[in-house]
């Protein structure tokens, strides 16, 4: 489908459907630019189980500027549409666009790729073997799915299990929340024949994790916040916490009403932060608002979007010494200390 | 335009202003402590929700064979039962029952909000009274419900001490045991010089003909009791085939609307009568001489045939899912059309038919799926809301 011809569909997402497809990752960047997490690690040539890294972290250093910008548009009362915004506001605030296409390409420390290494070394350490397929790795297509457009998803869909299959895919496991329901429900529901195997990071590591095996470097409380695609979406809540149990330091620590099936949504759902992100901020403050009554530490969440959410929740209500981390970083740090 | 630019602010103003968040904070608490109250004490109603989801799933696909079952109970019960396809005919049947120039007492009904009753009961020359103090509010406010069981969930009670001030002209404090007294004395004659009250059921039996009412106010039992006529506004979805059907319908309800019991449910199944003299019957003893009972279809028949949105039918209206919902938490009914969340969405597009707020709906939603962790008829209202996108992106 042509750009004008989504008149109903909002142009935030209109906007990442239309890099999907033009460039087979939500951003529009170009080939280069992916991958690049993954530099001198080393994965198994035998693609049959391969690791599926996803948009979401590995542009996040990208994302986190982006959503920042409609933010303050929207703020003041500007129109919050992500090409609007991106077209006509930066210059006159001062914000280099391009600048920031540069920095995701150069950047490897610092921002929420580390997630992916991170993930990556658990899973070694617990002896699961996988290749990576690099800049070969299709995308998942979800947002298209999530806007309405579930033609083009079905097409998208298409395209990505013919590569799969063509580099002999048999078992795909997923870090990204809605990359990981895609190709495990949505695929199901859309692609003829699909026969791979779509498992989670953290269905891994539940399945294999043994007492003593991650000591975490001090005593910390640690209150989990649920995705909602990996949550409610796909049930896994009881995997996250018995994982987080095996951790020796840590205490684990739930929200009175709203943890596991009853979590609250960090305002990122169904990509709401560029359709409404004003209101997308107030619902992540409020987010953390709850995880912060526990006492927890550390907030630990596995979704990129959760992630980027919670940050933002944290950061406007100046709580800084609490920290936001991913629960494969927890699970990476936690290893180093054996 | 997909998001409308009134909508988009409306929805940001109620965001931004905090009252309607720390009005929902307190009625969101309150409303999982009951609820998880009343589940506790009684623990079955989790299992009659699956018995009533299999009651309504074998239901709404027969409604225009259960609106004709009912007409024939309710006619053999002496009452009348008219079918409306559209709301302009459920319109027209209530304004040529009623007439003009007449006094009409309300109690609060979703689906009169939908068709516009009142507004429609006004421009003929009538006085109408909204008898639910919710609902009273928001009328003299001049303001749209924001809560299908709460309309006036946003208002603070120094807002309505004002109001009530205004109406009667002595200044109130703002005691919500005044105000309510204030309401009482308000409305209580309205009660008795009405020519007609009208009402919505919970849910109807179509073996017998029976209207569920269920309310703690009281607003119900006068409003359908002491007016000599009786006109209740009902859509076709709320029928089920049997009083058995009909009373774990309105228990599940309940239980999901946060109680144990309510004070009252009132079960209506034709006008007042009596054989005390002589073993003749005689209409209209102390209840209403005419019961009228209207099923209204407008989409409802055409939207049970969708395979995914259908399931917007199920719904019991216990709003339990708005108080789950991020979203709501911020705007109140704002995130609404006549019905209000993502489910709302499905009802703007197909019953109400305004695509505009549909579409602005539908991209609202978070698609976070908690309200149908909550919903008793455990309703997939993201699974909905991506079915209503489809539509509204690849026409």
């Amino acid at each position: 489908m042509k750009k004008n011809e989504r008149k109903l569909v909002p142009p935030g997402l209109s906007y990442i459907a239309d890099n999907i497809r033009d460039s087979d990752n939500i951003l529009g960047l170009p080939v280069e630019a992916r991958a690049k997490w993954a530099e001198g690690l080393v994965f198994s040539s035998d693609r049959s189980t391969s690791f599926f890294a996803g948009c979401g972290y590995q542009y996040s250093s990208m994302l986190e500027p982006l959503v920042t910008l409609v933010r303050t548009a929207d703020r003041m009362s500007i129109n919050p549409d992500l090409p609007v915004v991106l077209a006509g506001i930066p210059k006159k605030m001062g914000i280099d666009v391009a600048g920031i296409y540069t920095k995701v390409l150069s950047r490897d420390e610092g921002n929420d790729s580390g997630v992916l290494r991170d993930a990556v070394r658990v899973l070694k350490h617990l002896g699961v073997e996988m290749a990576y397929l690099g800049r070969d790795e299709p995308c998942c297509g979800a947002p298209l799915y999530h806007t309405g457009l579930q033609r083009e998803f079905a097409v998208n869909a298409d395209k990505a299990f013919k590569r799969f299959r063509s580099l002999g895919v048999k078992k795909i496991i997923g870090i990204v929340p809605s990359c990981t329901y895609a190709l495990r429900s949505l695929f199901t529901r859309t692609v003829p024949g699909y026969d791979i195997e779509v498992s989670h990071f953290i269905e891994e590591v539940a399945g294999k994790i043994k007492p003593g095996q991650f000591r975490y470097p001090g005593n910390i409380k640690v209150a989990y916040h649920d995705p909602c695609q990996l949550g409610r979406y796909m049930g896994l809540i009881d995997q996250p916490r018995q994982v987080l149990r095996a951790i020796e330091n840590v205490e684990p620590v739930e929200p009175e009403w709203t943890s596991g099936e009853w979590s609250t949504c960090c305002g990122g759902g169904g990509g709401f932060e560029v359709v409404f992100p004003d209101m997308s901020q107030t619902l992540a403050e409020g987010r953390v608002k709850e995880l912060l009554d526990t006492g927890a530490d550390i907030l630990v969440t596995q979704c990129p979007g959760c992630l980027m959410q919670l940050k933002s929740g944290l950061k406007a209500l100046k709580k800084d010494k609490v920290e936001v981390v991913d629960l494969a970083t927890l699970l990476a740090r936690s290893m180093n200390t054996k | 335009m997909s998001i409308s630019k009134d909508y988009r602010k409306e929805l940001k103003d109620a965001a931004g202003s905090g009252r309607i968040r720390l009005a929902l904070s307190r009625a969101i608490k309150s409303y999982r402590v009951n609820t998880d109250n009343a589940l506790k004490k009684f623990p079955h109603t989790l299992k009659m929700a699956e018995d009533v989801k299999l009651i309504k799933e074998a239901s709404i696909p027969h409604m225009a064979e259960l609106a004709r079952k009912a007409g024939h109970s309710i006619e053999e019960n002496k009452g009348k039962a008219y079918i409306a396809k559209t709301a302009g005919d459920a319109l027209k049947i209530i304004g040529e029952i009623v007439g003009k120039n007449r006094l009409v007492v309300k109690a609060k009904s979703m689906t009169a909000e939908e068709i516009q009753l009142r507004e429609h009961l006004e421009e003929a020359g009538n006085e109408v009274y909204e008898t639910d103090l919710g609902e009273f509010i928001i009328q003299k406010l001049g303001q749209r419900p924001m809560h299908i069981l709460s309309p006036a969930i946003h208002v603070p009670r120094e807002d309505v001490a004002r109001l009530f001030s205004q109406i009667t002209g002595q200044k109130l404090e703002p005691d919500i045991d005044t105000l309510v007294a204030t309401a009482r004395e308000l409305l209580r004659e309205k009660f008795f010089k009405a020519d007609v009250g009208i009402s919505s059921a919970n849910v109807v039996s179509a073996d017998t003909g029976t209207l569920f009412l269920i309310e703690n106010e009281g607003n119900i039992r006068l409003a359908t009791g002491a007016p000599p006529v009786h006109i209740a506004l009902v859509g076709m979805e709320k029928l089920v085939p049997t009083l058995e059907d009909a009373f774990k319908v309105s228990e599940v309800t309940w239980r999901y609307a946060n109680y144990t019991v309510p004070s009252y449910v009132s079960m209506i199944s034709g006008p007042s009568k009596t054989g005390d003299i002589e073993k003749v019957t005689t209409y209209g003893v102390h209840g209403p001489k005419e019961f009228h009972v209207i099923f209204l279809d407008d989409g409802r028949t055409n939207l049970a045939k969708d395979p995914v949105l259908r399931q917007a039918l199920y719904c019991l209206r216990c709003g339990g899912c708005l108080y789950e919902c991020p979203v709501f938490g911020l705007t109140a009914g704002y995130f609404g059309d006549k019905y209000f969340a993502g489910i709302g969405a499905v009802w703007a597009a197909e019953v109400t038919r305004n695509m505009e707020k549909a579409t602005s709906m539908a991209y609202t939603c978070l698609t976070c799926g908690r309200c149908k962790v909550r919903c008793p008829m455990k309703i997939d209202v993201p699974e909905m809301i991506l079915a209503l996108r489809k539509a509204i992106a690849e026409p």
